[in-house]
């Protein structure tokens, strides 16, 4: 196998992790339960695909009298390679200049432009992955309902193969470039928080444009969008043509036309991609030297300096807790899916719900949180945003897994798993208050909730807060992700964050529900809310009491 | 003291067997050197003393404390130092030390007296109050080390210790054995380097395949063999077979 062969293999099996699943799987016979769970959890996801094949359905009836159904490609395209050039920045930023095995690669006898070229393979074959969601079902729905022949589907073939290629030699170029020109090296942390901020500030200002656009809602004004030479598709289709070309080579298939296009959407693809390895040659390794330096000042502490940094006497969870909070604040992957996390989605929320002009379901739940409703509804509403915005990210649900390979200290020191796992209960909670407080400042200031009504929410929130805390700790406790290199995987492609989730919308629509049938009953609203309140409270004690006893027994048994 | 008593461990739900019905003692005031070929059990000997590992079978105390029993208790008056410095790279080095220190409970003045000793003989003063993440290998092992002399444990048990030291770092960790021990405290530790063994242990276990196919002090060692030769003879004719 040639060199640049075996390098992408040898990424894509670390990559995915493959070796490491087929051992765990077959030799150590480990997590086999996570197969029927991955299976469930597909499953669990065609609904959702349903629904977004039954909404293209309805796009396409709705374009096809107009003549018009082709602008369905083109969103679908344009979505997708919108994605890529999103994650892409971060992805691109991680493999090409912070990648672990970069000190293992570099000194082998290999060219600059074959370990980029590995690399952006590696990132491809992800991105394929990232907008299979996205894309394939566009142009599925488009290929049978338009009833395509095989040069359709060859067709679609190519141009998804080489979908993510030109946002992602695009990104690659600009990235290239950066480093080369600015010295980011040595602040890999700056550089990481700076692009994601950069990426939150693309995203909301693409919804911002889509929501502001002047369509008004309806099914003529839905064609019009799409179809009006002065349309936003148009207009963005216009600035960037490899989707318009993507389309016609689509639409077009093996015609003149059809050809045409594909060819110079492949040839543009190549081309970039060209011109990334030419200036992989010339820019990779000098953008690379210095990578992983951190210099730290070099005067020694003064006595008295020494003397009142050092601290005194035993309080282990205090210690516990300010190592939490330190590094979940100073790793830039759990700070921006922790603190700021909660800091930023209730002010994305309310923006976007804002921008949209009062339409959608986002309005829907704003205008009951607003006071259009009985008193009882806006505090339920609130309390529900307050719980989304505070609940809904991953600390407590990786907080054992953060710990990662430095697990091993946790399991020495002579602090009894009760104490340990209260530290890491009242950091976990310590975000979720912090989300609860940004979402009722967000709800007074944006939005008018009346006080009154926030605090009995807040209340609420709170309760319900401290029981999806323990949810979520109790399932990484289950099955902590120890083995990550990354910190990427500790969080971001952590299996428990997910599944934390799923538990924390199943306790919420049973509490939905169990409300629901409450007030059929013809309870008051007041009544209502205070054995809410009395069974969140109860819950709140169980749940606790149960991380302890589980704490118990799982630090024993999870070995490193 | 430590106690390991018929213990052993297996992986892949037994069909590697890391450890094999180890029985041994570790006196107190007594340094005890630990040898024995990559994968022949060294590790995870020592993973289930301090209680990283559950043993399958027999039972580890230390100064008469069950690890598994009274785990906080054994924790409480040892200290592990592992073949590979993964320590928190976000906090500072002095973050660090006053974490160990909150958590085994150390008064203000002996943590200072302590750091300041340690970090002096150590030279990482200068580096004390950087992230740790700047730190190279052989600072993170010394940082480790500085804290795991901090609560001044009444037992160490040390990975391959010497491992990434430079000369003079080396040396005087190698002072602070023998001045542990001499207080009557106790020391294990698992080393490849068999001139550092000969000279500085009290006793000397070595094991293959999970076995202990000797332990004694190098005097009695030497009478296993006919040659009357070297640790490193020694070692090779015992676990070539």
């Amino acid at each position: 196998m040639s060199q640049l062969g075996s390098l992408i293999r040898v990424g894509l099996k670390v990559n995915f992790g493959l070796a490491v699943l087929r051992h765990r799987l077959l030799k150590e016979k480990k997590d086999r339960w996570l197969v029927p769970l991955v299976g469930l959890a597909v499953l669990g996801v065609l609904p959702a695909l349903y629904g977004i094949i039954l909404l293209l359905k309805f796009l396409f009836a709705t374009l096809q009298p107009l003549g018009q159904e082709r602008a369905l490609l083109t969103l679908g395209i344009l979505a997708g390679q919108f994605f890529i050039l999103l994650f892409g920045l971060y992805y691109i930023i991680s493999a090409f200049y912070f990648s672990k095995d970069l000190e293992m690669l570099i000194p082998l006898p290999l060219k600059p432009y074959q370990i980029m070229a590995s690399k952006f393979a590696v990132i491809l074959v992800n991105e394929y992955l990232t907008v299979l969601a996205i894309v394939a079902p566009v142009l599925a729905t488009f290929g049978v309902l338009a009833k395509r022949g095989p040069s359709f589907w060859l067709n679609a073939v190519i141009v998804y193969l080489f979908l993510p290629v030109i946002p992602l030699a695009f990104v690659s170029l600009l990235v290239v470039a950066m480093m080369r020109l600015i010295n980011f090296s040595r602040k890999k942390d700056a550089l990481i928080l700076v692009g994601s901020i950069l990426m939150i500030a693309v995203a909301m200002g693409a919804q911002l444009l889509i929501r502001n656009s002047p369509s008004r809602g309806g099914m003529e004004d839905m064609a019009a969008f799409f179809s009006s030479p002065n349309s936003l598709l148009n207009r963005i289709g216009a600035k960037f043509p490899p989707s318009i070309w993507a389309t016609k080579a689509l639409a077009g298939g093996w015609s003149g036309e059809g050809l045409l296009n594909l060819a110079l959407f492949l040839g543009v693809s190549l081309g970039l991609f060209w011109f990334l390895l030419v200036m992989a040659e010339k820019l990779f390794y000098r953008g690379l030297i210095g990578i992983g330096e951190i210099s730290g000042r070099t005067k020694a502490l003064s006595r008295s300096e020494m003397s009142r940094r050092v601290a005194s006497g035993r309080r282990p969870v205090r210690a516990i807790f300010s190592r939490e909070w330190r590094i979940m604040n100073r790793t830039p992957i759990f700070l921006l899916n922790g603190v700021m996390s909660v800091l930023i989605v209730p002010a994305i929320f309310v923006l976007m719900a804002k921008a949209g002009g009062g339409r959608g379901d986002t309005a829907a739940l704003l205008r009951l949180m607003t006071g259009a409703a009985s008193p009882v509804a806006v505090i339920l509403a609130a309390a529900a945003f307050m719980i989304f915005c505070g609940s809904f990210n991953g600390t407590a649900s990786s907080t054992v897994s953060r710990e990662g390979s430095q697990f091993w200290m946790s399991r020495v020191i002579p602090v009894s798993p009760h104490d340990q796992v209260l530290a890491k209960f009242l950091h976990s909670y310590l975000v979720t208050i912090l989300g609860i407080l940004t979402a009722s400042v967000v709800l007074h200031l944006a939005l008018g909730t009346k006080v009154i009504h926030l605090l009995p929410a807040a209340g609420l929130a709170l309760l319900l807060g401290f029981v999806l805390t323990a949810v979520g700790m109790i399932i990484d406790l289950a099955r902590p992700l120890l083995d990550w290199t990354n910190p990427q995987k500790a969080m971001k492609q952590n299996l428990n964050v997910l599944f934390s989730i799923i538990a924390d919308i199943i306790i919420l629509t049973i509490l939905g529900f169990g409300l629901i049938r409450a007030l059929k009953t013809g309870l008051s609203g007041t009544t209502l809310l205070a054995i809410l309140a009395a069974l969140l409270a109860g819950l709140s004690v169980l749940s606790l009491a149960l991380l302890f006893r589980f704490a118990d027994k799982r630090y024993g048994e999870i070995e490193i | 003291m430590i106690e390991i008593s018929r213990v052993s461990k297996s992986y892949n739900k037994g069909k590697v067997k890391a450890v094999d019905d180890l029985s041994l003692v570790v006196r107190s005031g007594e340094i005890f050197g630990f040898l024995g070929p990559n994968g022949a059990g060294k590790t995870t000997t020592i993973k289930m003393i301090v209680g990283l590992l559950k043993p399958d079978a027999g039972t580890i105390t230390v100064e008469g404390f069950d690890v598994r029993r009274d785990g906080l208790k054994s924790k409480s008056i040892t200290s592990y130092v592992p073949d590979y410095p993964s320590i928190y790279e976000r906090l500072t080095g002095l973050e660090y030390l006053n974490f160990i220190g909150d958590v085994y409970g150390i008064p203000k003045r002996e943590r200072l007296e302590r750091i300041e000793k340690w970090l002096d003989i150590f030279e990482l003063r200068a580096a004390v109050a950087n992230p740790i993440q700047s730190y190279s290998h052989g600072m993170k092992q010394k940082i480790v080390l500085t804290a795991a002399l901090l609560p001044a444990p009444r037992v160490m048990v040390l990975d391959e210790p010497l491992v990434g030291l430079d000369p003079r770092a080396a040396h005087h960790l190698k002072e602070l054995m023998r001045e542990h021990c001499g207080q009557g405290k106790t020391l294990f530790f698992s080393t490849h380097i068999m001139e550092v063994a000969e000279k500085l242990c009290d006793r000397i276990g070595i094991i293959d395949k999970g076995r202990l196919v000797a332990c004694g002090t190098m005097d009695e060692l030497k009478k296993l063999d006919r040659d009357n030769q070297s640790l490193e003879g020694i070692f090779l004719e015992l676990t070539d077979k």
